[in-house]
């Protein structure tokens, strides 16, 4: 039985019906992971054996029904920047090359108390910081819809494990759109929740105020599943909110934004045909649609690419090969901890480390990192003033379909550019989804991007599955079975 | 030249809570290294701070009791240096929105009250512990060990305005915050453990200047004989390159404790700078209305406050600061003394003095139970009532603290009562004159220090029984002096 297609619900069915084993779908899932690794990298570990074990636990369960809830036994992969005790969490980086964590994240925690199974840890983007999965320290991950290109970052991994049938779904991490903006190059549903409904403990850090562990999945269903077993109030994690969800209309009461700055200069024609797809199906549907301006969106590629370094400038301080990880000697500790970190880090990360140290020197703070701040409080009071006459808000996930591997490489700004549509809803702590549309002139997938209030993660949901039925888009990537 | 110096204080006060600031570890207080970690404690990645309660109550209590305007929207900040005994290689403290600011202390100089000034009262958590084999020094060391187990734990830093014009201010003024420390019961206060580590920032300027000099930092000194040498020979090291026409440098200094001398650790110029932001892992230190009065409701009777009500029972600002600085039984003891003696002095040299003194001699840290404030008042009375003599009153004392008994049964015992009849001791005396003729014929020719030794006479054959001063008095009416 092709078990890969199935969304958790339907494998759920099946274990439950006793028409089908976690174990047997663990089998698939395992062959596959390990059959398309060679083409595409989007694992830097697999855990085959242990796994096993765990599946035939599930089976046991299944068959003296007691099994726990929608998750047992499922396959997750998870980045490789959320840590699962006793496993590596490399962030792929050289620097935590041999890193083992001691400890799981919140997520993990529980995940495992769902009973489910971790295909791997999967490839990303040097501690999450770009946008194709090629700044990895162990190699560039494709996309699986074609592998000349890439999957899109940082959660390229995860979203290339899913796409290609290696996972039933997958944990990413999002600071600027590293969730969805790979789901949509993948084809994939993409969730960003609400800035401190899933606990970030765990999570290695990259910009604090702005990063989300969220789902990437095939299918809305999946992605809701995931949320609810993940997200609620962690004493770990001050910034962890109490998740009391606020319920919006979904039908045709709603009132819909399209995002004007996001449909101008910079987003190509492909892309704005998907949104006008998604708005015809609206309309058609009796929905209340209007045009609505954030000019402040403009600059928040430059609002982002202050703060999220910034932050990252203090939280990958830690990295000194002191305690843990690399260690570079040195005649002293000081030339050491220079040694260790000249040698750790990529060019990337060490780009950013850079930009945000100069933005919070002395001097230099009011009038870099502090009007960053300025501007984001007021991005966000936009957004506010936006969401009293509007439920959702649509936009397109990505300027364009994915890119070529090393068509962008050389070009930081090029590249931070395609995180364009996505970085407002991390400003502003919003939950955010992209659902796939269609597919390119090039065959490749294309989506869409819907934003809603904060604490509306469930009716965002809602309103995602119902376009996602009206879509239908319903393709996956040819060449991965068998 | 006249010159004046002009001092600064940090302190950074070490919190008694039983956790960490910003973890759940256990604060430990022992020599084996690297036993109470955790994930957050030392900085592995992922790890996340969330705030002690208690350390932030605990750091209000401070910021209260020395008069601050508390800040309701408070911030944690990231203060950002590399040093291998900072786990993330940043600090989490308060930068521009402290937990109180603008304060003051009241001490005692002289027996007058005067005041220092208070910046800030801020939360800081504190770092490892480095061991630098070889020199000494991070930059020339063979090799480093670090324990962690102080990692995280929370810290107050209390910083003056410079305002401070001596060490001897500087002095009292640290064993006021100890005593404050203390008082609230927020620290050990135990100053050879480092529970409190000082920094100073000294300058000096001619005296007519209305501008500060130079200032010079001197870092992490935790004695009080530390704190005093070192300003005073920094006051002179800088005063001295004054007059020579020599320029200060803005430098942190070191004291050294065995030379004496303060020696240059770092130039300021071009100095760190720790690109403090307000942490994004932490949200506000929002202190409401609600929890600050709770806050202030629960301070206990403070130091100065001691002071004035010692001060109202006749003793001087000199005598109340001692007893304001000693244990809280021992003013507990003084009130209660004090309520049946009436006698301030006498009640406070028998505690600060014999009673302090016979235990420190007897090596105990506190009185035993059956120890009754009455008994101290008992002996008091019985000396000022001429019943006893002083020195009997200290033997009966001393038998108090080890032996379970009472004043009335020891003075009875040792035959303690002193005769108070006039005939009776005419008698003696008279015997003592009569024994020892040669004596009254030098005394009456002018010997006068011979009389102290005919009362020592007159008490040795009462057997210890008689007031020296009515025998004095006796024996100068018998001899017509």
């Amino acid at each position: 039985m092709d078990l890969l297609n199935l969304s958790i619900r339907e494998l759920n069915n099946l274990f439950v019906n006793k028409k089908a084993k976690p174990s047997e779908l663990y089998s698939e899932v395992f062959d596959r992971s390990a059959s398309s690794e060679a083409a595409l990298h989007a694992h830097l570990s697999l855990f085959e054996e242990t796994n096993l074990k765990k599946a035939k636990n599930s089976d046991q369960r299944f068959s003296n029904s007691e099994n726990v809830g929608l998750l047992d036994g499922i396959p997750l992969a998870i980045k490789d920047n959320i840590n699962i005790k006793n496993e590596k969490t490399t962030c792929s980086s050289k620097m935590l090359s041999n890193f083992i964590s001691p400890y799981n994240a919140t997520v993990i925690s529980k995940l495992d108390t769902e009973q489910a199974i971790y295909t791997g840890k999967t490839n990303l983007d040097e501690f999450a910081m770009g946008s194709s999965t090629e700044n990895s320290a162990f190699g560039l991950t494709r996309n699986p819809w074609n592998t000349d290109y890439v999957p899109g970052g940082s959660s390229g991994g995860s979203a290339a494990s899913v796409a290609s049938r290696s996972s039933i779904a997958a944990l990413g991490s999002d600071t600027g759109g590293s969730i969805r903006q790979p789901a949509s190059f993948c084809g994939l549903v993409g969730f960003k929740p609400t800035y401190g409904t899933v606990s970030r403990y765990g999570l290695i850090a990259f910009a604090s105020s702005l990063d989300q562990i969220g789902p990437i999945s095939k299918s809305v269903d999946d992605a809701r599943i995931i949320y609810s077993a993940i997200s609620g109030h962690d004493s770990l994690d001050s910034t962890s909110i109490n998740d009391e969800q606020i319920d919006m209309p979904f039908d045709k009461n709603a009132t819909i934004g399209i995002v004007k700055e996001l449909m101008e200069d910079g987003i190509s024609e492909e892309s704005k045909k998907e949104v006008d797809k998604v708005i015809n199906i609206l309309k058609q549907k009796g929905f209340n649609i209007k045009e609505v301006s954030l000019p402040l969106i403009k600059l928040s590629i430059s609002i982002y690419y202050l703060i999220a370094p910034a932050e990252c400038s203090a939280n990958l301080a830690r990295f000194d090969g002191v305690r843990y990880g690399l260690r570079v000697d040195g005649k002293t500790s000081y030339e050491m901890m220079e040694n260790t970190r000249a040698e750790g880090f990529g060019d990337e990360v060490k780009r950013r480390i850079l930009l945000g140290t100069y933005a919070l020197s002395a001097g230099y703070y009011d009038e870099y990192y502090g009007k960053a701040l300025r501007a984001r409080k007021k991005m966000v009071d936009e957004f506010s003033s936006i969401f009293k006459e509007c439920d959702y808000l649509i936009s397109p996930t990505t300027p364009t379909e994915a890119f070529k591997a090393g068509e962008k490489t050389s070009n930081p700004l090029e590249m931070y550019m395609s995180d364009l549509c996505t970085i407002p809803a991390n400003l502003a702590g919003l939950p955010a989804i992209s659902i796939p549309t269609g597919l390119s002139s090039s065959n490749l997938p294309l989506g869409v991007q819907i934003m809603s209030k904060p604490l509306t993660d469930n009716s965002l949901l809602n309103f995602s599955e119902m376009l996602e039925k009206e879509l239908d888009f319903n393709r996956t990537p040819e060449g991965w079975s068998k | 030249m006249n010159l004046k110096p002009t001092i600064g204080i940090e302190t950074h006060i070490e919190l008694n809570t039983n956790t960490k600031m910003f973890c759940r570890c256990k604060v430990v207080d022992t020599e084996e290294p690297n036993i109470s970690l955790c994930p957050t404690c030392i900085g592995l990645p992922g790890a996340l701070p969330v705030p002690n309660e208690k350390a932030i109550r605990y750091i209000t209590l401070l910021a209260l009791a020395t008069g601050c305007a508390i800040t309701k929207k408070g911030m944690f900040h990231r203060k950002n240096y590399f040093y291998p005994d900072l786990p993330k290689n940043y600090q989490i403290s308060q930068f521009d929105l402290p937990v109180g600011e603008n304060g003051k202390l009241e001490i005692v100089i002289d027996n007058e009250k005067d005041y220092v000034e208070i910046e800030r009262v801020h939360m800081e958590e504190d770092t490892g512990k480095s061991s630098h084999e070889g020199t000494g020094r991070i930059d020339s060391a063979t090799s480093t060990s670090l324990d962690f187990n102080r990692s995280g734990v929370p810290l107050v830093e209390i910083v003056t305005k410079p305002v401070i014009q001596s060490s001897k201010v500087a002095v009292a003024y640290i064993e006021e915050l100890r005593q404050l420390a203390i008082d609230l019961d927020i620290s050990e206060g135990k100053l050879e453990k480092g529970n409190l580590r000082f920094d100073a920032n000294i300058s000096v300027a001619p005296s007519e200047s209305d501008e500060l000099g130079t200032k010079v930092e001197i870092k992490n000194m935790n004695s009080l004989r530390s704190l005093e040498r070192a300003i005073d020979y920094e006051i002179k090291r800088q005063s001295s390159a004054i007059e020579n026409g020599e320029s200060i440098i803005q430098e942190t200094r070191h004291w050294d404790e065995s030379k004496e001398t303060t020696t240059s650790m770092r130039s300021k110029e071009g100095s760190a700078d720790y690109r403090y932001f307000s942490d994004p892992d932490l949200p506000n230190m929002v202190l409401s209305d609600e929890f600050v009065n709770q806050v202030k409701d629960s301070l206990p009777p403070l130091p100065h406050e001691n002071r004035n009500k010692l001060v109202e029972t006749g003793l001087d600002l000199s005598d109340a600061n001692v007893l304001s600085k000693s244990e809280k039984w021992i003013l507990e003891l003084y009130f209660e003394v004090f309520d049946n003696t009436k006698d301030s002095k006498a009640t406070f040299n028998w505690i600060t003095g014999e009673l302090q003194g016979q235990m420190r001699k007897l090596e105990i840290k506190s009185l035993p139970e059956w120890f009754s404030p009455a008994f101290l008042s008992d002996v008091i009375k019985l000396i000022d009532e001429n019943k006893i003599s002083f020195t009997s009153g200290k033997v009966i004392l001393e038998e108090l603290i080890q032996k379970d008994t009472t004043p009335d049964d020891v003075a009875k015992k040792l035959d303690l009562y002193q005769e108070n009849d006039e005939s009776a001791i005419s008698e003696i005396v008279n015997e003592v004159i009569k024994d020892n003729q040669d004596i009254v014929e030098r005394i009456k020719n002018g010997e006068d220090k011979l009389v102290g030794f005919m009362v020592g006479q007159i008490i040795k054959s009462s057997g210890g029984s008689i007031n020296p001063g009515i025998a004095k008095e006796i024996l100068s009416k018998e001899l017509n002096l």
